[in-house]
């Protein structure tokens, strides 16, 4: 009956792990061949795979995990995807209802583990509730702010005989959606922008959830208002627009934050303005007189920035309605974006290249020129994922795919093996720390099983990179518990999985290695000795405003 | 015997200002006072006061919330309560003219009753371990009678949480 529900709700893959309590679905698996089940190694990377697998294409992630610590391996998998905004459906086996309770074999609180990183969730102790509670669970996962939707299901519920039945309608009262736009707040907005002497529009996942980056660009022309996107908004406009600012935040541009520093009208949309967005709260954009948010969640607004115009609504509607407003834009806009012109001269994106030692930036550069801008990137979490983000020139959405959020080391592997499964016509590939990589290096096997074509881009440094950067920036210089030397061959690991490697450790190799990789069919790794010492730069000092950056030194 | 210290009413609070009154209609369900409890939690809001009783609707409860809402906008709280699919809906009724209530049954020895009734308590029953008497009114009223109470030797109290109505003229 599961199956079957899962079926009509149009899933094609599944990415789980069997275990006591959830064997009655995994007996029937092989009747449904439309559903192909991914043997993962590990829970989390299941949960992982699920996520790069909706990103990529922007269907729910299913999950498969049984009871107890099955279902708590999926916890931190769970939280990426809630932090971030994905759809994913979660279901996990219970024990049987009348054990409940009593602490049975692989019991665990799996609701009450879950509740706070989960948009809903469900516990089913009765057969006839399960249709329903599928059908609901996939309306709350990916409609609204899409979001994870976790359903335990007894064990006793899974083996037991139903009707089948359909379920006609969704009535769930308690869920709001907040789709329509106000167009009074709208025209408000659009005349705020357009009246503006210094306006900023910064982008969001939203913006991409929504796919509103058509309509961003129209209004973001018609005002002359430059665009930068956050982390997770990367891609809802391109970064070689004449009117990009490329990234914000606490390691975003230099001619980003300062315009951002200088506005006087800011458009946030389809963002929740978090601390790496603002850096210091009371510092953040301090010129600003009029802030316009834009978000589909109610409690965005006001909840870190309070907004004067705020417009609760889908980003494409509301951008879509606020154009038709935008008539004729303030008289001093092309002064606002030549001096945002002169700090993007002023503060370029810049890297050491002279010292001998291999730099990530001359990796990802090549690594850009290949892939012409067709290739979806999967980043995890550290310097790499700063790397990836601020030296590729993404010009089209769904690109780059990362954990914003959550920032979970280990994400990268899996959720790029997932973007594969959901893309397979796209080449992926997956840039990571080894420290991270190492975190869920066991899902290689699934890489191998399906011979998937993902490429890794190991940028290992043998060190916790960003951290050992925080530590020597903001800690006293004092480096605790980074040193990563004592990790594995990464080519003798990747022969020992059975997928081809190659360790690279001089800038004339680069080249040659990515050759390599591109003439393989499935999966290829490249270890790359970057120089342990390079740096993510600019970067805000903890606890400063965003004008306080700081750039890479100038190198001769 | 039971010392019982006053609780600061709403009003003596020095958090008075940052005191949400919310009243929600929830879906009942195992997992609702958990998740609404969970957001309270999750966003460093503060439980003053809750009580929770059936709705005229079948299968819904109400819920009535004094909240302290923290370092956050006033406004969060019921924002991220409403975001929960259990909640139907919050209204917000700070400020507003309410009706705010919250009862109090107490055992008393039996002697000195006057007093109590004078200010409107009714006996629910007389034993030898004294009188069981209860109470009605808003926090203040009923932090004095408990005051009030102590003075004539409490063997037992227990306090319901408010329950708020607006007041319609």
């Amino acid at each position: 009956m599961i199956l079957e529900a899962l079926e009509r709700e149009g899933v094609e893959y599944i990415f789980g792990y069997p275990g006591g309590a959830n064997l009655p679905i995994y007996q029937h698996l092989h009747e449904h061949p439309k559903l192909k089940h991914i043997l993962v190694r590990h829970e989390q990377g299941a949960a992982h795979m699920a996520d790069g697998y909706a990103r990529a294409c922007g269907k729910p992630g299913v999950v498969f995990a049984t009871s107890g610590p099955g279902a708590l391996n999926l916890v931190t998998g769970l939280c990426t995807a809630y932090m971030d905004s994905v759809p994913m459906i979660a279901i996990t086996g219970q024990v049987v209802s009348t054990q409940v309770g009593r602490d049975a074999f692989q019991e665990s609180d799996v609701i009450g583990a879950t509740s706070s990183v989960t948009k809903h969730s469900y516990l089913v102790t009765k057969i006839d509730q399960l249709p329903r509670v599928i059908h609901e669970a996939f309306h709350i996962a990916t409609t609204g702010r899409p979001g994870p939707v976790l359903i335990d299901i007894c064990k006793d519920v899974q083996q037991a005989d139903a009707e089948r039945v359909t379920p006609q309608y969704i009535d769930l009262p308690g869920y709001k959606l907040n789709g329509h736009v106000n167009l009074d707040q709208a025209r408000q907005a659009a005349h705020a922008l357009a009246a503006a002497e210094q306006p900023v529009i910064l982008a969001g996942h939203g913006v991409l959830l929504s796919h509103a980056e058509r309509e961003l660009m129209r209004l973001a022309e018609a005002a002359a208002a430059p665009v930068g996107t956050t982390l997770l908004g990367i891609g809802a406009f391109p970064v070689k627009h004449p009117l990009s600012l490329h990234m914000t935040g606490f390691m975003g541009t230099g001619w980003c934050l300062k315009a951002v520093q200088n506005a006087d009208v800011l458009m946030m949309v389809g963002m929740r303005v978090d601390d790496r967005v603002t850096a210091k709260l009371s510092e953040f954009a301090p010129n600003v007189k009029t802030f316009i948010h834009v978000d589909i969640d109610e409690s965005e607004m006001g909840k870190n920035v309070r907004p004067h115009i705020e417009l609760v609504a889908d980003a494409r509607l509301a951008l879509e309605a606020m154009l038709p407003h935008i008539t004729k834009v303030d008289a001093g806009r092309a002064e606002w974006l030549a001096q945002i012109d002169k700090w993007r001269e002023e503060h370029p994106l810049r890297y050491k290249q002279s010292n001998g030692q291999l730099q990530p930036q001359d990796v990802l550069i090549d690594m850009y020129r290949r892939t012409k801008s067709e290739a979806i990137v999967v980043a995890d979490v550290g310097q790499n994922q700063i790397w990836a983000a601020l030296w590729w020139n993404y010009d089209r959405p769904g690109l780059f795919i990362n954990s914003g959020g959550s920032g979970t080391m280990g994400f990268a592997l899996p959720a790029a093996l997932g973007a594969k499964f959901g893309r397979p016509d796209v080449p992926v590939w997956c840039v990571a720390g080894e420290g991270g990589f190492v975190m869920t290096a066991q899902e290689l096997s699934v890489a191998v099983e399906h011979q998937l074509d993902v490429k890794i881009v190991l940028l290992n440094n043998f060190s916790l990179g960003m951290v050992r950067q925080f530590q020597d920036d903001f800690y006293g210089g004092v480096r605790s518990q980074v040193d990563l030397t004592h990790m594995p061959d990464f080519v003798k690991l990747c022969e020992a999985y059975g997928l081809p490697a190659l360790r690279v450790e001089k800038f004339e190799d680069i080249a040659p290695s990515f050759d390599a990789a591109e003439r393989t069919k499935g999966p290829f790794l490249i270890d790359f000795r970057i120089d342990p010492e390079a740096n993510v730069y600019p970067i805000v000092p903890l606890g400063k405003g965003l004008n306080e950056f700081r750039e890479a030194p100038e190198y001769a | 015997m039971l010392e019982i210290k006053p609780k600061p009413t709403a009003a003596a609070a020095p958090t008075h200002d940052r005191i949400r009154i919310l009243s929600l209609l929830v879906e009942d369900g195992q997992n609702t006072l958990t998740k609404v409890s969970g957001v309270i939690r999750r966003r460093g809001f503060h439980v003053r006061g809750i009580s929770v009783g059936p709705s005229r609707q079948p299968g819904r409860s109400r819920i009535t919330l004094q909240i302290d809402h923290g370092h956050a906008e006033a406004d969060q709280v019921r924002k991220q309560l409403e975001r929960l699919v259990e909640v139907v809906e919050v209204e917000d009724l700070t400020g507003d003219e309410v009706h705010n209530r919250e009862l109090v049954v107490a055992r008393v020895a039996a002697s000195e009753l006057d007093a109590l009734l004078k200010r409107g308590a009714k006996i629910l029953s007389t034993g030898s371990d004294g009188t069981a008497v209860e109470f009605s009114g808003d926090a203040e009223q009923v932090a004095d009678f408990v005051n009030e109470l102590a003075r004539h030797g409490i063997v037992d109290v227990v306090r319901s949480g408010p329950v708020v109505m607006r007041r319609t003229e």
